[in-house]
């Protein structure tokens, strides 16, 4: 039993078919093709597949393409205006953050809504706000670095 | 190190491919798809050890949609290994871990994948499992391998099983020295498998073309070796298979399949795209990549130290058992590096040690981030710490006092070139406030040194094409892991080519185009690509210089390039573009073609004579140990190291960062546990735990001026040799907060805790 799906990504209107067990991130992948948000762990751990829907970031592995009909989701590939990277992105490659890079977007999803949250993140707002996006590659070091880089630039401060 | 002659290497440009990563245009493994692609997957073992006695793929091959089951039937009678060639493709007449890889489906979607695999009827006789490396010594232990010899090395009196490698580092006479020290100090240590826990899962998909060669696409570390297990184990000639390399979302040595009997799923997919005549991919999920794929072996290191009052060191005895899991792997290597290493990176006059490398019925081990290295140096530095507080005497003294100089020996190093083992001990003793700064109650601070090697290895060469636009392309065998390829690479051709980092093209490995290469492993990318690119790109300059001497009226020998202009120096208003001289080639030679070498031998022939140039390092921590949870929190992290000349600052440290934070998750959390049928009990993040943010201190990286390595300006590996030190520097800081050594990894809080209680201090 297939499911039409009808949601918005990066605000176009999409329509495809699911099963009903297909994960909202196997949805975005194979059946529409967004690959930029990654797999890794397949059950929500590891935040990786982390996309804004409705808002709130999520892990989209551990939630049904079926649950997402009619939400409004935002993934890596709908960040940058053109050419021009959303300044978390620009923050990310300036600090040295991106390693492997396989991890990235799903943090600069994750940073991108604590960011429109708040021109000031404290150091705990940071790290709650990136708690459930594991990094192998760069000790976290950078990460913060970038955070706060893309803060300091959103805000106007650098 | 004349850093003002650089412009561009030395500095930490936007690293190459940065702009695809971040707005997720990158293709990793993950993201391939192939017109009428199959699904792969594997039947796994579900017996540590057991015999197979039948294997009935009828029903399986019966499910609609199932387009290939393969045995190891259905491959040639071949095995594969690196030192010891032990493992088949698909295991044969039987299974030595949980997890073994038994047989093969492809079908149309992965649930007629999963279907099938359930089909495949295996019977089994199963025999008794020995897990601990100890044991698996034993007269009693059951033989995991019963048609593979004893090392040819080992001495006839020593009487043991299932080891696969055996080395002995015997120097001087320790027990004379041993006899006459005032103090000998006699501990054992012991770390468990880590998994490398890199994000992206491993691939490998696999096409025949028209002519009947195989393309492979893999995500791993070390192409070419993967080429080489293609053709060997489908019994096709070399020339008949091309791997082509993706973007690797992470690697950490557990990528690094076939320069070790290793998760080997690319030749079983491209067995499986033989058969059912159709493009197959293969992705592992989480949980059988954990139990499956290459992890860190543990190893049991028996160390006993003997001291004259004053804290001279005079002789070492100890035992490595060095844990390969159920086929040898990378063992061998790991487990020499492991046993020399537990002689220390301080003078050792007297030393006797022997290692050996065992088969038990786990997962297989194989080169993760500094095989041998961490292990060892979490029993050496925590053993000085002891040494230290049974003479009484300051810990970062001792290390000072029996650190070697210029010209000496170090156990597996006949001659050193330089030594900033010292001035890395002052630089992080200072930068951590040893000695000054106030601890609250609970708190401890600790010390630990690593060094790692310089590696000899196989050679390796770089391509430096001239585009007509003056860019230019490299071409080389190493894969870009967020490492020098990406970083590091880009900035020696802009350097020598006179032209900005974002007109260097570091191309992908494609072994049909790409110089041949053992692999991005063992902090070779920059010493061996990055010396080759950095030749290649002078003999590139030097023919552009010889086709622009003509049209400036000037020798070869009087030219300069610059802002992607070749000028006569001295009088830069005689110049003419990089391009136009690039262009101007195609009628002469078509293309600037520059070609540059790593030549391996001439490096070890230099280091004997002058002497090696090991990278040092040192970290120190302050941590604060809950008596009541056992919980430990670094609160101040620092990471001091020498690694010569850094190419890409950012990047050096960036692996350093990355690499402490590996060890420190050994250190505090990480282990794949088995239980007593040889099951991981943890394959899942969730279980295994790795360190996240909320665990993580800030690594303050430091670098000191130290000395050129045999690297390209001078650079030295700077891949895994954070991964040394962390484990002892952590430990010994709990044994300064609480007085109690604890000698077995990993330092979760119920160990801590249960360490505490035994010392009744908790």
């Amino acid at each position: 039993m297939s499911l039409t799906i009808n949601l918005t990504v990066n605000g176009n209107t999409q329509s495809a078919t699911a099963e009903p067990s297909t994960s909202l991130l196997d949805f975005l992948r194979d059946t529409l093709n967004y690959k930029g948000t990654k797999l890794c762990c397949n059950t929500g751990e590891c935040g990786a597949c982390t996309i804004i829907y409705n808002g709130k970031p999520i892990n989209s592995c551990v939630t049904l393409a079926a649950d997402a009909n009619g939400a409004e989701i935002v993934t890596i590939e709908g960040l940058a205006d053109g050419d021009k990277l959303h300044p978390v992105q620009q923050a990310f490659i300036d600090t040295g953050a991106v390693q492997c890079g396989y991890c990235t977007p799903g943090y600069i999803i994750s940073v991108k809504v604590l960011l429109d949250r708040t021109k000031e993140p404290t150091p705990e707002d940071i790290e709650e706000a990136v708690s459930g996006n594991i990094c192998r590659c760069t000790g976290y070091t950078k990460i913060v670095d970038a955070i706060q880089l893309a803060a300091d630039r959103m805000a106007g401060r650098s | 190190m004349a850093k003002a002659e650089h412009t561009v290497v030395g500095t930490s440009p936007a690293r190459m491919g940065g702009v695809e990563r971040v707005i997720g245009a990158g293709i990793y493994g993950i993201d391939l798809s192939l017109k009428d692609e199959l699904h792969g997957g594997i039947l796994r073992s579900q017996y540590a050890h057991a015999k197979i006695m039948s294997i009935d793929t009828s029903e399986a091959k019966k499910v609609p949609g199932v387009h290939a089951v393969v045995t190891a039937a259905d491959a040639p009678d071949v095995r594969y290994g690196r030192t010891y060639i032990d493992r088949y493709m698909l295991a044969k007449n039987k299974v030595r871990y949980m997890g073994d890889p038994v047989a093969a489906v492809a079908a149309e979607s992965p649930a007629l994948v999963k279907q099938a695999l359930k089909k495949i009827k295996v019977v089994y006789e199963p025999l008794s499992v020995v897990l601990d490396p100890e044991e698996t010594m034993k007269p009693e232990a059951p033989i995991l391998h019963e048609d593979m010899p004893l090392p040819k090395n080992l001495p006839a009196d020593v009487k043991v099983k299932n080891v696969c490698s055996y080395t002995p580092v015997h120097a001087g006479d320790p027990d004379k020295a041993m006899a006459e020290a005032d103090i000998v100090v006699d501990e054992v240590y012991e770390t468990k498998m880590i998994h490398p826990q890199y994000l992206e899962p491993r691939i490998a998909a696999a096409r025949v073309e028209p002519d009947g060669r195989i393309t492979v696409w893999a995500n791993a570390q070390a192409p070419f070796s993967v080429r080489t297990d293609v053709a060997r184990l489908l019994g096709i000639p070399l020339n008949k298979v091309r791997i082509l390399s993706t973007e690797l979302g992470g690697g950490f040595g557990g990528k690094a399949s076939g320069i070790t009997s290793g998760a080997a799923i690319e030749p079983i997919c491209a067995l499986l795209a033989v058969k059912a005549k159709r493009p197959v991919m293969i992705v592992l999920d989480k949980a059988e990549e954990t139990i499956s794929t290459t992890i860190r072996s543990g190893a049991k290191m028996y160390i006993k130290t003997g001291v004259k009052k004053d804290g001279t060191i005079v002789a070492r005895t100890g035992k490595v058992i060095y844990d390969a899991g159920a086929y040898s792997g990378f063992g061998a290597m790991a487990g020499a590096r492991c046993t020399n290493m537990l002689g220390g990176w301080y003078l050792m006059p007297n030393v006797h040690i022997d290692g050996y490398v065992v088969y038990t019925n786990k997962q297989v081990c194989g080169p993760v981030r500094g095989p041998g290295g961490p292990q060892a140096a979490f029993a050496v530095e925590s053993h000085m710490d002891s040494i230290a507080a049974k003479l009484g005497m300051d810990p970062v003294e001792f290390r000072l006092k029996n650190t070697p100089k210029p010209g000496d020996k170090i156990v597996g190093v006949p001659k050193l070139r330089d030594v900033s083992l010292g001035e890395t001990i002052r630089t992080a003793a200072e930068q951590i406030g040893w000695g000054k700064v106030k601890l609250e109650k609970n708190q401890g601070i600790g010390i630990a040194t690593g060094s790692w090697i310089e590696s000899a290895g196989p050679g390796g060469g770089a391509v430096v094409k001239v585009n007509e636009d003056g860019s230019v392309t490299v071409h080389i065998g190493k894969i870009d892991m967020g490492t020098a390829p990406g970083f590091g690479i880009p900035l020696i051709a802009a350097e020598e080519l006179g032209i900005p980092v974002s007109d260097v093209t570091v191309v992908k490995v494609d072994t049909d185009a790409s110089p041949w290469d053992a692999g991005t492993v063992g902090s070779r990318a920059m010493l061996v690509s990055g010396t080759a690119t950095r030749l290649a790109a002078i003999d590139a300059r030097n023919q552009l210089f010889k086709l622009a001497a003509t049209q400036l009226e000037a020798s070869p020998d009087d030219l300069e390039i610059k802002d992607k202009q070749i000028r006569v120096k001295g009088t830069p208003s005689k110049s003419v573009s990089l391009a136009s001289v690039a262009t101007a080639a195609h009628n002469v030679i078509g293309e600037v073609i520059g070609r540059g070498y790593f030549d391996n031998v001439a490096m070890v022939a230099e280091e004997k004579a002058r002497g090696s140039s090991q990278p040092f390092t040192t970290h120190a921590c302050i941590v604060e140990v809950s008596p009541d949870t056992g919980n430990v929190k670094i609160l101040k992290y620092v990471a001091v190291h020498d690694i010569g000349f850094p190419i890409h600052l950012a990047s050096v440290e960036g692996q350093i960062e990355g690499a402490t934070a590996m060890s420190i998750g050994q250190a505090l959390c990480e282990q794949v546990v088995f239980d007593n049928n040889g099951r991981t009990m943890n394959p899942s993040f969730v279980d295994y735990l790795m360190p996240t943010i909320n665990m993580m201190p800030r690594i303050e990286t430091t670098l000191v001026d130290g000395y050129p390595g045999s690297g390209p300006y001078g650079a030295k590996g700077a891949g895994e040799i954070a991964c040394v030190p962390p484990m002892a520097a952590i430990a010994n800081a709990i044994y300064n907060a609480t007085g109690v050594r604890i000698r077995t990894l990993p330092l979760s809080p119920e160990n801590v805790f249960r360490a505490l209680r035994e010392a009744g201090k908790a």
